[in-house]
């Protein structure tokens, strides 16, 4: 028998600093963990660390492309914080991302041309968040009438968008199809009046500036209105919810409607701010899934999702940006990896910091609870 | 009719079906303990990286798909210690399972992409059986995996159906908290079942890259796999010898384009690959109209067991 017995126990009090720390922490636990298995594999971790971060951060191509790669992943992210904080797990946001990209893209084609971007743009938007909000729904109807698991539901439907989308360019001629290409077919282009103008020579797009006005309205929406503090009730108790009069099936559906509705937008952004065109292989990055994991990194919180996003997007980018340096090449999955140890540092990190680690001496099991002998705390 | 295409459709449907079987029934054992694993995918492509590295090296195939299930085992404990023993969140930790698999793998298979790997299973024709015709090339004409997974469908069946340990997994699955004060070790069986999730999600990845592609590739291993034995298991009703017909169905989803082209049938490709998908989706919403969200999925699934909150 293992001498001693480790059990964690929920803290009473936690300071605030702890909700940056745990991030910051599991970020540089990951750096280092990352560079161990650098080294063993013959990197020189210093040097890899170095030119990612000058690749994404340091130097202004960099830091723009990180930006424009944190515009798609910022509204992912909100799609995920806005759920997930209410313990409903929408994984789908890559098929609700498909279908925004879908309907944004029609929108583009049909309504925008000729249009100033302002006004074209915008309509690509609007119809890419219903275009996700759509994709959501039978989730969310599921969910609220028949239980329903929205996990599996939301998977599902991802696949099948997919497919979908597949389908649209290179399954058939469809009016999202360019008749001009037949070997390799590709999306047709949507009209400049669709687009997000860039930032002089950069590839930064206005639609940075749209995402920080909708992360504020999210804030402003989760804190300040009836349909906030529902879904803050219902997350925390459908009992509590139920006694204070509020449906809980609404709650449901309304949050993931919206939660699809920011996963559509992403699409929507990326097509009227980078890939202008409903492009089947330039969608397919994971960004859906990777705003999950940077909604549990800035643990659910909207502005954290910014930080979160830029940060991620960085990593992703660098891991291209290095491909294009001569020398030692480093290989594009570092950042990948990077990522993935980021966020396991920070599941554990999180638990540490809602709980402590009691370690316990004890001869034997017992059943009973055991206060009598208190070994170390940490 | 195009016989001969059919049949040699669903030949390979079955071949197809086997690591979608093999990491099914991994994350049934998980699940049945309580722990849902949304890292298949990732635990597949690191069994998969192993495998091949094993096989490329000692040029074993046997020792090969073994060490890519042990390979799947050592990568699953991370899941196990972050949501049994820290009690952390089962569905994030499941996501980053799969794309620091993602990176990992490919960052360790950096070396060998590209390269083909020599040996193969040989399949084992059942003598005369195999010469029947239609049931002959598609059951009696396969390689030695494709029994083993059937053979692993029923023991797992008997053993959480007919054996105490497996009632005793049952049980923590469905109430932590019966199985505790019964003296169950919760935490012990949840470890012991992800680890084996791991393990059979790792051998999926081996009979990927050894049987079916021979190769390994930065993206087109899994491509998406594990994510379709994760639905599996729901669309089986977390019943292992369903897991086998259902794998079945979802590999001749991924093979029939094959056999509709030779056929000259107008069905796109892509809406018949997104059939399981819909069937899956349509199975869970029947039984939660049926009997009020009772799937067959175990009760305490994805929640952690705390004994002091009882």
């Amino acid at each position: 028998m293992i001498p001693f017995q480790f059990r964690l126990e929920r803290r009473l009090e936690r300071k605030w600093w702890y909700g940056v720390l745990t991030p910051v922490l599991s970020v540089v636990a990951a750096l280092i963990a990352g560079g161990i298995f650098l080294s063993i594999e013959g990197f020189n971790p210093w040097t890899v660390y170095r030119e990612l971060f000058e690749a994404s951060f340091t130097t202004r191509f960099g830091f723009t492309d990180s930006v424009t790669l944190a515009i798609p992943l910022i509204l992912t992210g909100l799609s995920a914080a806005v759920v997930f904080r209410m313990n409903i797990f929408n994984i789908g946001a890559e098929g609700q991302l498909y279908f925004g990209a879908i309907f944004g893209s029609w929108a583009g084609l049909a309504l925008a041309d000729g249009m100033p971007w302002v006004i074209g743009a915008m309509i690509v938007l609007v119809a890419s968040a219903i275009g996700g909000a759509l994709w959501a729904a039978p989730a969310a109807l599921f969910k609220a009438f028949f239980g329903t698991s929205e996990i599996i539901t939301t998977l599902m439907l991802t696949f099948i968008a997919l497919f979908f989308m597949r389908y649209l360019i290179f399954g058939s001629d469809s009016y999202w199809r360019d008749p001009e290409t037949t070997n390799f077919p590709q999306g047709r282009r949507v009209p400049i009046g669709a687009r997000f103008p860039l930032w002089s020579d950069t590839r930064l797009h206005w639609g940075l500036v749209v995402v920080l006005l909708i992360v504020v309205l999210v804030w402003v929406m989760i804190r300040y209105t009836r349909v906030g503090f529902d879904m803050n009730v219902v997350g925390s108790s459908e009992t509590s919810a139920r006694y204070a009069g509020i449906s809980a099936k609404r709650t449901v559906i309304v949050a993931l409607l919206l939660s699809g509705g920011l996963a559509g937008l992403a699409g929507g952004a990326e097509v009227a701010g980078r890939a202008y065109a409903l492009d089947p292989n330039g969608l397919e990055l994971g960004l859906g899934f990777t705003g999950i994991v940077v909604a549990a990194l800035a643990r659910y919180n909207p502005f954290g999702v910014v930080v979160v996003a830029v940060f991620i997007a960085g990593l992703q980018n660098a891991g291209v940006a290095l491909q294009g340096l001569p020398g030692d090449r480093v290989p594009v999955e570092v950042s990948l990896m990077l990522q993935g140890a980021i966020l396991l540092f920070a599941i554990g990190g999180e638990v540490f910091s809602q709980n402590r680690l009691k370690i316990t001496r004890t001869s034997r099991r017992t059943t009973t609870v055991d206060g009598a002998a208190e070994g170390a705390t940490a | 009719m195009n016989d001969t295409a059919f049949i040699l459709t669903l030949a390979a449907s079955v071949g197809a079906a086997v690591p979608i079987a093999l990491a099914a029934l991994g994350e049934l054992l998980s699940e049945k303990a309580g722990v849902l694993n949304l890292g298949v995918e990732g635990m597949m492509l690191i069994g998969a990286v192993t495998a091949f590295q094993v096989g490329d090296n000692s040029g074993n195939l046997w020792l090969a798909f073994v060490a890519g299930g042990l390979g799947g085992l050592v990568f699953s404990v991370i899941h196990a210690f972050l949501t049994v023993t820290l009690r952390a969140n089962q569905i994030v930790s499941g996501l980053a399972l799969v794309i620091f698999g993602t990176g990992l793998s490919t960052f360790i298979g950096k070396s060998i992409e590209g390269i083909p790997l020599e040996p193969e299973f040989d399949k084992i024709a059942w003598g005369p059986l195999a010469d029947i015709p239609i049931l002959g090339p598609i059951l009696f004409d396969q390689d030695p995996v494709v029994y083993l997974t059937i053979a692993f469908a029923f023991a797992i069946a008997f053993y959480l159906n007919r054996t105490k340990n497996g009632l005793a997994v049952r049980s923590v699955g469905e109430s932590p908290a019966t199985a505790d004060s019964m003296g169950v070790p919760v935490s012990a069986y949840r470890y012991a079942h992800v680890l084996a999730g791991g393990f059979f999600a790792g051998l999926a990845g081996s009979y990927l890259v050894l049987a079916l592609l021979a190769s390994w590739s930065q993206a087109g291993t899994t491509a998406g796999t594990g994510w379709i034995a994760v639905a599996l298991v729901v669309f089986a009703s977390w019943k292992p010898v369903a897991v086998l017909a259902g794998a079945f169905l979802f590999g001749f989803a991924r093979r029939a384009n094959f056999w509709l082209q030779s056929e000259g049938v107008d069905i796109p490709a892509e809406f018949l690959a997104m059939l399981p998908y819909v069937l899956t989706i349509l199975v869970l919403v029947i039984w939660g109209i049926r009997s009020s969200g009772h799937s067959g999925a175990p009760a305490a699934l994805g929640t952690p067991y705390v004994r002091d909150e009882r």
